[in-house]
């Protein structure tokens, strides 16, 4: 297992280091460059040449890509953030709150809304309910991020206002005290409640389907015959014996599905105005704000690559010939 | 199970109180001024910092800025029918030397930062050596070009020295906020760059409001500057400034009473917020045109008649009604029409594509091969048409213009450009022809796009060149009165109009939105918040 680990850990620290400098060059070579976005029609070329001369991107790209890189892997120093003039991990710590707890609450919303709907289809297959479930995953997963979250915004809070339309806190409760406070974190939360659910919901279509196909295939499995012969309880097996087993597949799809939060969380981020990754890296990528956008893929990029190597450990602790065969490798 | 599943996000939702409201309830519609009070704004971009010079520049930044920091004047939206004048702000008087080269200024004695240190002459003259500091590489920077040195006599009286006598000079040396030498100084110019954090940190203000809180892409929040020189002024105790990024969200916002102003609301909402009972509409021509700009650096659009012919053959009235309704006009100058210098003697050219036709035939455009697009010397009239993706009107423009041109045998490619790649390739005069806009400024110095010196050093990506409209830029540009300015200004403006370097497409109005509670805000194109130390909120009314 330590070996494993010891592999998986090397080969995270690759990809990562691949996916900067592909980054790097990528932002680099884009048109445009952080001083375009002043467009002042004052703006003379010699002051814009100031600029960049104040900003470091007059010297050879091969150069401040050395210099970026050492500083990231010397000093853990990310630079500073061109248009917020701040370390780049104070702006990147800034943002990620808010994307974290929106990107948490929404994976807990996606399985457990996707695994109840996908094990209530399965266990009345053929029947109405399955094909309300199967309909309506199917338009969950095809219905894009930005136009639920619009209308959910257009009838759930102008229309009704149950919830807020933005933002993560009320304009009051600047004077509820400390955020931690109960007041404070409830109001947290209701601004939480519709774009987490929006992204949670949009992503649940895809696991619905997933559970339901994986519960038929487990329930022809030779156990399940004989736990039903047994006289074990349908809801038994159902929900112990078939599901622990169809979960498998899923828990591998849950490492899989970060890049899609990623992607899906900047969109409601936008939509919902919500302070977060999401919003941080489309206006740095606008702005050509360069340390953001790497320091923004560096996160990303571990994100992912450690959202994989989970899936790939609890695929190991629930399923025994993985395990088996990880030991085996040494 | 569904039933359980229903019940519990009932409750959950019983369980909040109603959304987000600004502060606020019955009010009543009493004249008398009121203290006190928060007044909720949206705006659509955050701020960078507090630090002017090494700042995002965007005009929302500069606004919330001018409400923690003075200006030594002050520039009032009286540009109508005279140049703009200055009230003193920081500055008390001011007096010419002779030779119009050396301006005495006098400070307004008593004034303090927010920490209690006067504010003195030692302070401006910092302020200038921060600005015009090559490692600080303020952005406004070439403003300060024509001054030479400024000195402090005492506390109170400072001199600024120009090299040149022209006639903006005092808008150039009022240009940018003076900033808190006994603060700021501690930090060497070599490391203000990526150090807003410190700024922060160590702000001082003396403008009527103080940033209380900054909570970035989410809210900031000012509250009143008590050490403020102007008695009783700010009128409002806390303003809070929530970072809405979707306009239509804004507005929806401000009709739902989460929000007191909205600085642009869409023209297409502009009767939503009209008719709404609750809130009030705003209408100000804003300071800036829509043009095609054509590119006269390669063979297609060097030859004026050319760019003429295009003019004729685009409906611009048209086009403006259709995409704009009430909310724009047609534009025929660089100076717009609700500017004093505007020549109001030019007669914009009529949708002729008749007219147009002529003008390319006698260039030697015609359809020889009749597919009936125009061609010359075996090249086909077709160009490439560009503009940013993002902005849904010029795209809308773009396609209109193209099919107005297929008329006349002119084949228009559209390109929808993302903002940083069509900037990239203008720049280097790599665009046959775009749909931009410019925001100008008061000093009507019209160098930036239309000298030959900025086809190098500036913003002349379409190679416009033309010797007497050089030199009546840099006629214009030399009185010491501004309003002297006013004949080279009209001759350049006939040129232009003769010539067209770009076709001015139109003028927009900028609407802003504003709930029946807030009294007296008068924004204007200068800022949207101009007068906002002196709005104040209708009384609540038990």
């Amino acid at each position: 297992m330590t070996g494993f680990l010891l592999r998986r850990t090397v080969t995270a620290i690759l990809v990562i280091g691949i996916v900067l400098t592909l980054a790097f060059f990528a932002v680099h070579l884009a048109p445009g460059d952080p001083t375009t976005r002043y467009l002042d029609a004052r703006m003379s070329q010699a002051q814009q040449d100031q600029l960049r001369h104040a900003l470091g991107l007059d010297r050879p790209l091969p150069e401040q890509y050395v210099r970026w890189l050492g500083s990231v892997v010397l000093r853990a120093d990310l630079g500073f953030s061109f248009t917020h003039n701040r370390p780049v991990t104070r702006v990147l710590a800034d943002h990620l709150a808010p994307t974290a707890v929106l990107a948490i609450t929404a994976l807990l919303i996606q399985f457990g809304v996707g695994i109840l709907l996908g094990a209530l289809a399965a266990r009345r297959q053929g029947s109405l309910t399955d094909r309300v479930v199967r309909w309506l995953s199917l338009i969950l997963y095809s219905t894009p991020h930005f136009w639920l979250g619009l209308m959910a915004l257009l009838l759930l809070s102008y229309r009704a206002g149950w919830f807020p339309a933005s933002g993560i806190s009320s304009i009051e409760a600047l004077d509820w005290g400390a955020w931690s406070s109960p007041r404070r974190l409830l109001d947290t939360a209701h601004h939480l409640v519709l774009p987490a659910s929006v992204l949670g919901l949009a992503m649940a279509g895809g696991v619905t389907r997933f559970v339901r196909n994986s519960l038929l295939e487990v329930g022809h499995e030779d156990f399940i015959r004989s736990s039903r012969a047994a006289g074990v309880g349908e809801g038994r097996i159902l929900w112990v014996l078939a599901l622990k087993n169809a979960l498998v597949p899923v828990i591998q799809i849950a490492g899989l599905s970060l890049p899609y939060l990623i992607s899906g969380a900047l969109v409601t981020e936008v939509v919902f105005s919500l302070p977060g990754m999401g919003r941080l890296a489309y206006s740095a990528i606008l702005a050509r704000d360069y340390p953001v956008i790497l320091g923004a893929t560096l996160l990303a990029a571990t994100m992912v690559v450690c959202g994989n190597l989970l899936a790939d450990l609890g695929h190991a602790a629930v399923d025994p010939r993985v395990r088996r065969e990880i030991a085996h490798r040494g | 199970m569904s039933g359980r599943l229903a019940l519990g996000c009932a409750v959950l939702v019983a369980s909040f109180t109603a959304c987000d409201r600004a502060p606020g309830g019955t009010y009543t519609t009493g004249n008398e001024s009121a203290r006190g009070g928060t007044v909720v704004i949206a705006t659509g971009v955050d701020i960078t910092g507090v630090n002017q010079l090494t700042g995002g520049g965007s005009r929302f930044e500069q606004d919330i800025l001018d409400q923690l920091f003075l200006s030594l004047f002050q520039e009032q939206p009286d540009y109508a029918e005279h140049p703009p004048t200055f009230e003193p702000e920081l500055a008390q008087d001011y007096t010419w030397s002779e030779d119009g080269k050396t301006l005495r200024l006098l400070l307004r004695p008593g004034i303090e930062w927010s920490d209690g240190v006067p504010i003195t002459a030692a302070d401006v003259v910092w302020t200038y050596t921060a600005q015009v500091n090559p490692e600080v590489a303020w952005e406004e920077a070439q403003s300060k070009d024509a001054i030479e040195r400024v000195v402090a006599f005492d506390d109170h009286t400072v001199e600024f020295r120009f090299s040149e006598v022209y006639s903006s000079r005092l808008s150039d040396l009022n240009e940018g906020v003076i900033l808190p030498k006994h603060a700021w100084s501690k930090l060497p110019f070599s490391e203000w760059r990526g150090n807003e954090t410190w700024f922060l940190d160590n702000l001082v203000v003396s403008g009527p409001f103080m940033l209380a809180r900054l909570q970035p892409q989410q809210q900031i929040v000012l509250e009143r500057n008590e050490n403020h020189f102007r008695q009783g002024y700010p009128k409002l105790d806390r303003l809070v400034f929530r970072v809405i990024p979707n306009r239509t969200n804004q507005v929806e916002h401000l009709l739902a009473g989460q929000v007191d102003f909205v600085e642009h609301v869409l023209p297409k909402r502009a009767a939503d917020v009209e008719r709404s009972g609750r809130t009030d509409l705003i209408s100000k021509w804003h300071r800036q045109y829509t043009y095609i700009g054509w590119n006269g650096c390669q063979g297609l659009f060097e030859d004026a008649s050319i760019r003429k012919a295009m003019t004729l053959a685009i409906d611009r009235e048209s086009i403006v009604k259709a995409l704009w309704g009430e909310s724009a006009r047609p534009a025929v100058s660089p100076i717009l029409t609700s500017v004093w210098a505007f020549n109001p003697d030019l007669v914009p050219w009529p949708y002729d594509p008749d007219a147009a036709r002529r003008l390319l035939a006698k260039a030697g455009w015609g359809d020889d091969d009749g597919d009936g697009y125009l061609d010359k010397d075996g090249r086909k009239f077709s160009f490439e048409l560009a503009t940013n993706g993002d902005n849904q009107i010029r795209a809308d423009v773009a396609v209109l213009v193209q099919e107005q041109l297929r008329k006349i045998g002119v084949e228009a490619r559209v390109s929808l450009l993302e903002f940083n790649s069509l900037w990239a390739r203008h720049q280097s005069h790599g665009v046959d022809a775009i749909i931009s806009a410019w925001g100008i400024d008061t000093s009507l110095n019209l160098t930036y796009a239309f000298h030959t010196d900025s086809i190098e050093d500036g913003k002349n990506y379409g190679c416009y060149s033309n010797a007497q409209v050089d030199e009546l830029i840099a006629l214009a540009r030399r009185p010491a009165r501004p309003e002297d300015a006013a004949p080279p200004l009209h001759r350049i403006q006939e040129i232009l109009h003769e010539e067209q370097p770009y076709t001015f497409l139109w003028e927009p109005m900028r609407h802003y939105g504003v709930s029946k509670k807030v009294k007296n805000a008068q924004p204007n194109p200068l800022s949207a918040y101009f007068n906002l130390d002196e709005w104040w909120l209708a009384p609540v009314s038990s």
